[in-house]
């Protein structure tokens, strides 16, 4: 940190503590939002920029998590509670918490799963949010459909996110810090998406394997497809 | 599909508009049945009435109860079935809340905003586990722990996915029923397969328990380096430390615990204690003033917790007088003592002991004295008394305020009801070298070893007469009371005379004076009804 700092204030706090204060407020404003809509006539509840405001709220929630999330990753503060998680109800917890915004955006969305009454040993709160910021990201690139599976491949469990999109740029592509060009984490929320995505991975490990992120294009439905592989 | 239409929910929240929102939300699921309360004293009083089979409970509810404190208490009061489906709302993210409503082990947690799809998903999926886990569930609550390994068995052979929750079920049952081996090699298993928090945590207290303490440590440290972040392991770590004696790690580790999660009113509690033992005041007021903070709303409040706080801040002036904010914060303290605990002479005694300390100490004495003196009266009038810890604290704050006789005649009296305890006569020799009181036992002591002699002989009519002569002998001792009674009982059994009926209950009602925190409170509840089945 800065050294010439005669207050000695540390920056990262100060952000975290105030992105800790941000996140509440739009947890009070989304509240207050949905009980406003409850009340509103219906021309006026289904209007188009209700999906705008919905849609950004949650992919501002999702951001100002991941900041808190990599803030305590660098403390080494972030709690891993892993437990054994039924994988077929995380994917529809999922797919639940976007309904509106795919139902609005006339995207159709769908999971499948390698056997029903598969269960893996990891964090559930912390790969959920990994795997709703794909699913929001995906949002914004898909035409017309999201897809989720999961199967075990080599010991591993492995969740994929499909879309119908242009797919990821050609530099991207591949085991993430192994490709040409990772996301650029200054550039774009969907580089930090990805980063924060690669860090809860590499968290959970097993006789020293370590999971990772992986990108591709052409998939189950033709467009990008995010992997993520959990020993 | 589950069905909803049947299902009887509570929300407990204290916003109108939210209570509003999940109401409708509910009822686009077809929940036909909703009563909400606005606080946790409602939810308390309507749970009472009926049984819910969803309970939703906003964590923060303003100044009164929290969700996990009304959790706490339903499960207290039994009045929580364990096929209820108990799940704690929360807007708020710190870290402090989210430890603590995990801690209390809510069946879920949901995080405001959430929408329908994510509140029925949900749902669904705990209605269709504890469908599944009915007689498992079914079992816990007829404390049958047989059929619960039974259930769960048969639950993890036909449905595998909850595999998980049976597994913790069979180590509850296990540990019910004792079987402490088959415990560890279950414990063992788990964690061979995956290193799975909970069952690392349960395994390295069972060592702790049965004194496998370097074990039970290298369990508890294996785990921290895996997940730092879990207060349990340091309270294991911490418990470890104590029992080797190891006062000042201990406390270290209990400190680390409470960085993570300092919202728990009993880490807060044994922090207190630990640091006071330690000589450590400053670090023991924060702790107490927290745990009394903490226990305001909670079944859990504790009275020591009060008269604690008040003495670290008086140990921590030292020798010198007590500062102008220290006998405010005291005085404020033992006011909200006696205005909660109003009916309990015994604790006023200790209350105003305490006062009396203070005013002595911020240069009162004269006023000190005065109360004291009172005090001393009091003491002597008390139809309950205190547990021996206790009584040798008061003692020993009598006589620092000139009333030796006073304290002479509380030891004498910890001596006729603990005297048969050998560590606690050690612990009233420390305090006095009286033979009147020290020796005043020892021919009683003797009349109750014949006794139980006869006893094991199972010459009952003698063994009567033996500890009839202790009871005489020293009335208010509790074991001989009890002792007693339990002759009696094998008498009226053969024979149910009326008056060896009516010594047994008055024996019983004498050792029903004993503390409610006394080791023997379940040996007096066995033989009370024992008596009552005749």
């Amino acid at each position: 940190m800065n050294d010439n700092d005669q207050e000695g204030l540390d920056f990262s706090t100060v952000l975290a503590s105030t992105v800790h204060d941000m996140k509440n407020s739009l947890t009070l404003m989304m509240q207050s939002w949905a009980q406003w809509i409850e009340r509103l006539p219906p021309e006026l509840a289904q209007s188009g920029e209700r999906g705008v405001i919905e849609y950004e709220s949650l992919r501002l929630n999702g951001m100002l998590m991941q900041m808190l999330g990599l803030y305590k990753l660098q403390l080494n503060a972030l709690p891993l509670r892993p437990d054994w998680v039924e994988v077929d109800d995380l994917l529809q917890a999922q797919l639940a918490r976007h309904s509106e915004i795919l139902q609005a955006r006339q995207i159709s969305s769908s999971y499948s799963i390698e056997h029903d009454e598969l269960l893996h040993f990891m964090d559930e709160e912390l790969i959920s949010s990994v795997i709703a910021n794909v699913i929001n990201n995906s949002i914004r690139y898909t035409r017309t459909a999201i897809h989720l599976h999961a199967a075990q491949e080599d010991g591993q469990l492995m969740i994929l996110v499909s879309d119908d999109g242009q797919g990821y740029p050609a530099d991207m592509l591949g085991r993430y810090n192994t490709g040409a060009r990772d996301a650029d984490v200054t550039q774009s929320s969907t580089g930090l998406g990805l980063y924060f995505g690669q860090c809860i991975a590499r968290l959970h490990q097993r006789n020293g394997r370590h999971g990772y992120i992986e990108l591709s294009n052409g998939g189950q439905l033709g467009g990008g497809e995010f992997r993520l592989y959990l020993p | 599909m589950i069905e909803y239409n049947n299902k009887r929910f509570l929300i407990v929240d204290d916003f109108t508009d939210f209570r509003s929102a999940l109401t409708g939300m509910l009822r686009q699921m077809g929940v036909a049945h909703i009563d909400a309360a606005v606080n946790g004293e409602e939810a308390l009083a309507l749970c009472r009435k009926h049984t819910y089979d969803v309970i939703l409970h906003d964590y923060n509810l303003g100044k009164g109860k929290n969700g996990q404190q009304v959790l706490e208490e339903l499960h207290h009061d039994k009045l929580l079935s364990p096929h209820c489906i108990f799940i704690i709302i929360s807007a708020e993210s710190s870290q402090a809340m989210v430890m603590a409503a995990l801690e209390c082990e809510p069946d879920s947690y949901l995080t405001k905003p959430f929408n329908l799809a994510s509140l029925q998903q949900r749902l669904d999926k705990l209605i269709a586990m504890k469908t599944v886990l009915h007689p498992v569930l079914d079992a816990q609550m007829r404390a049958d722990h047989m059929a619960v390994l039974e259930a769960c068995a048969a639950v993890i052979a036909a449905h595998p996915r909850y595999a998980p929750q049976c597994r913790r079920h069979q180590v509850t049952a296990l540990a019910a029923l004792g079987r402490r081996q088959d415990q560890e090699r279950l414990l063992r298993s788990l964690i061979s397969e995956r290193p799975l928090p909970w069952a690392l945590v349960a395994l390295a207290d069972l060592l702790r328990e049965s004194g496998q303490l370097d074990h039970a440590l290298t369990l508890y440290q294996d785990g921290i380096r895996q997940f730092p972040l879990i207060p349990a392991l340091y309270d294991g770590l911490a418990a470890t430390e104590l029992a080797r004696g190891n006062h000042e790690e201990a406390q270290q580790h209990l400190q680390q615990g409470l960085r993570i999660s300092p919202n728990s009113l009993q880490r807060q509690e044994r922090m207190g204690q630990i640091a006071q033992r330690n000589n450590d005041h400053e670090q023991a007021a924060r702790a107490f003033r927290q745990a009394v903070d903490l226990g305001r709303n909670s079944l859990f409040r504790n009275p020591d917790n009060h008269l604690n706080l008040a003495s670290s801040l008086t140990a921590q002036a030292g020798d010198g007088a007590l500062g102008q904010r220290a006998v405010a914060e005291i005085r404020q303290t033992l006011g909200e003592l006696d205005k909660t605990w109003r009916d309990d002479p015994a604790l006023s005694v200790r209350s105003r002991l305490m006062q009396a300390r203070t005013l002595d100490k911020s240069g009162h004495a004269t006023e000190a004295r005065r109360l004291a003196e009172q005090v001393a009266a009091d003491v002597a009038q008390l139809e309950s008394f205190f547990d021996a810890e206790v009584a040798l604290q008061v003692a020993g704050q009598l006589r620092d305020l000139d009333q030796a006789g006073s304290a002479d005649a509380v030891l004498a009296t910890c001596a006729e009801m603990y005297g048969d305890d050998p560590e606690v006569l050690a612990d009233i020799a420390r305090h006095t070298d009286n033979p009147d009181i020290l020796a005043a036992g020892s021919q009683a002591l003797e009349w109750n070893r014949q006794a139980i002699r006869l006893y094991q002989q199972k010459n009952y009519a003698e063994a009567l007469q033996r500890f009839r002569q202790a009871l005489a002998s020293q009335p208010r001792n509790i074991s001989f009371a009890l002792n007693t009674a339990q002759s009696l009982l094998r008498l009226i059994a053969a024979d149910p005379k009326p008056e060896l009926l009516a010594e047994c209950e008055r024996c019983l009602q004498q050792a029903d004076g004993m503390p409610s925190n006394d080791h023997r409170r379940e040996r007096y509840r066995k033989l009370r009804e024992r008596l009552e089945q005749l």
